[in-house]
């Protein structure tokens, strides 16, 4: 457990999956929260989930491929707290086609949620982003070995760790972190079609013979925002029980 | 401190001082009753560590045993003790190295941690649960300088291991990952001080050296409730002076 009090942190597409498992724990932990999603409606049932009590907490709507969108909400950020301590990425898309029928607006679209969106986040974060401050990027085992049927969101995703590898020394001399996560299987709704086409499989081969929880990736996500990790950046922690190990 | 350890038992090898005894003392504020292995006699004395070669596999076997006894079955293991040789501030080159130098730091810094985990593994699998952390070095992944071939040949040996054994024990609830740590500003480090040092700095986009406390906060985290989904990992503990 880490001490995330007084902390502003903003994380997109707080709907998903991982990123409510790492706003829930962000706020048991005391971080303020900005959450955004392309689906406000559901962000905002999800946020009025969350204990009334506690740190304090803001919702926008903000599609990540949009700038102004992601730059309205990093204003928003600055307005009700006054700056950011940590920012998670967790807008994705992940949508399940072959490179063959492939064509340029699936490509265009899923780039721009995964990469551009990462990309718009960053850079809005910038001039808001505190010493100590720290960026975790949610990346993916398809970064690292690719991904059946999934080549235009594994190429994202390995970007994203290239990109963010590269901010960590623009970051550096402001006194703030830069790292990703790769989850493996977690599940998730994203995941629900993969877990049940290929399930027996991909447990097969995973040594802890389980697939992952949203809250085991939170809580790493956690680590790496929070002080404890204080000397640790450009890394990226895998969280996959074993399945990869690159 | 929130005992988010509690309960567990630990050995630390190498604990004596450095990096070791940080992560026996940041084990312990966690709830953790804490064993220190110590293979030099003075700073086993002065540290309450037992002392333990753990190239000595009878030695080895003993120290666990009386851990056991006084504390209870071994529920984490941090294969910490190591050995980097230097004449006059130096390694030696290849075509320099003793050969009993190469076979001792073998002997301490892989077959050591293999003693340990040989010993203690077969409990953790029995309670299905444990935890196991190798200390690897960014000169295990990289080429640094500094170390000689012995030490860097054992630190990537060790990942090996880590990746290995998270195969075959994560069926039994045991998580084996290893730490990476770039340039540490142990006493030991400090002392070595002057070029080596700043070079390292100038290369770690943090800017300074790491300090043994951040090398026991990241086994506190591989080893607490919060990685419970990550094994066969090489954290790298070392400000952006490696990345991966």
């Amino acid at each position: 457990m880490f001490d995330l009090s007084g902390k502003v942190a903003l994380i997109t597409g707080a709907n998903g999956g991982i990123p409510r498992a790492t706003a829930a724990l962000f706020h048991r932990l005391g971080a303020h929260l900005v959450l955004t999603d392309l689906d406000a409606e559901a962000l905002a049932a999800f946020a009025a989930s969350l204990p009334a009590a506690g740190p304090r907490l803001v919702t926008a709507r903000a599609d990540v491929t949009s700038r102004v969108e992601v730059e309205e909400a990093l204003a928003l950020a600055g307005r009700e707290f006054g700056g950011l301590d940590i920012l998670v990425t967790g807008a994705g898309l992940y949508v399940e086609q072959e490179v063959a029928s492939m064509t340029d607006e699936d490509w265009r679209r899923t780039l721009a949620v995964n990469l551009d969106g990462v990309f718009h986040a960053c850079r809005a974060a910038f001039p808001l982003l505190r010493r100590g401050g720290a960026i975790v990027n949610i990346a993916s085992m398809a970064g690292h070995r690719g991904s059946v049927r999934h080549a235009h969101y594994a190429a994202c995703k390995a970007a994203v760790l290239a990109f963010t590898r590269s901010l960590v020394h623009e970051l550096a001399p402001r006194g703030v972190r830069a790292n990703c996560v790769s989850p493996g299987i977690i599940a998730t709704p994203m995941t629900e079609a993969i877990m049940r086409e290929n399930g027996a499989a991909l447990i097969a081969a995973t040594p802890m013979k389980r697939f992952g929880a949203p809250e085991e990736v939170a809580s790493v996500i956690a680590f790496l925002a929070s002080d404890a990790a204080a000397f640790i950046t450009g890394e990226t922690i895998h969280i996959n029980g074993g399945l990869y190990m690159g | 401190m929130a005992a988010t350890h509690a309960g567990r038992v630990a050995i630390v090898t190498g604990a004596g001082r450095g990096i070791g005894a940080a992560i026996a003392a940041e084990l312990a504020a966690r709830g953790v009753r804490v064993a220190a292995l110590e293979a030099d006699p003075a700073l086993a004395a002065a540290a309450g560590a037992i002392l333990c070669d753990v190239a000595d596999r009878a030695a080895v076997d003993a120290a666990c045993a009386r851990v056991e006894q006084e504390l209870g079955p071994v529920d984490i293991l941090v294969n910490n003790a190591g050995i980097s040789p230097k004449h006059e501030g130096r390694a030696a080159p290849v075509q320099e190295m003793d050969p009993a130098e190469w076979d001792r730091v073998l002997a301490v810094n892989l077959t050591g941690a293999w003693n340990l985990i040989r010993r203690l593994a077969p409990g953790m699998v029995a309670r299905r649960w444990g935890r196991i952390i190798n200390l690897s070095s960014v000169a295990g992944r990289a080429f640094t300088p500094i170390v000689g071939c012995h030490y860097a040949a054992t630190k990537a040996a060790l990942i090996g291991l880590t990746r290995h054994l998270a195969g075959e024990l994560g069926p039994h609830g045991i998580t084996v990952n290893a730490i990476a740590p770039g340039r540490i500003a142990t006493p030991m480090v400090a002392a070595a001080g002057g070029p080596a040092n700043a070079a390292v700095v100038a290369a770690t986009p943090l800017g300074r050296l790491g300090t043994p406390e951040e090398v026991a906060r990241a086994v506190c985290f591989l080893t607490g409730p919060d990685a419970t989904f990550v094994t066969g990992q090489t954290l790298d503990v070392a400000g952006g002076w490696m990345m991966t």
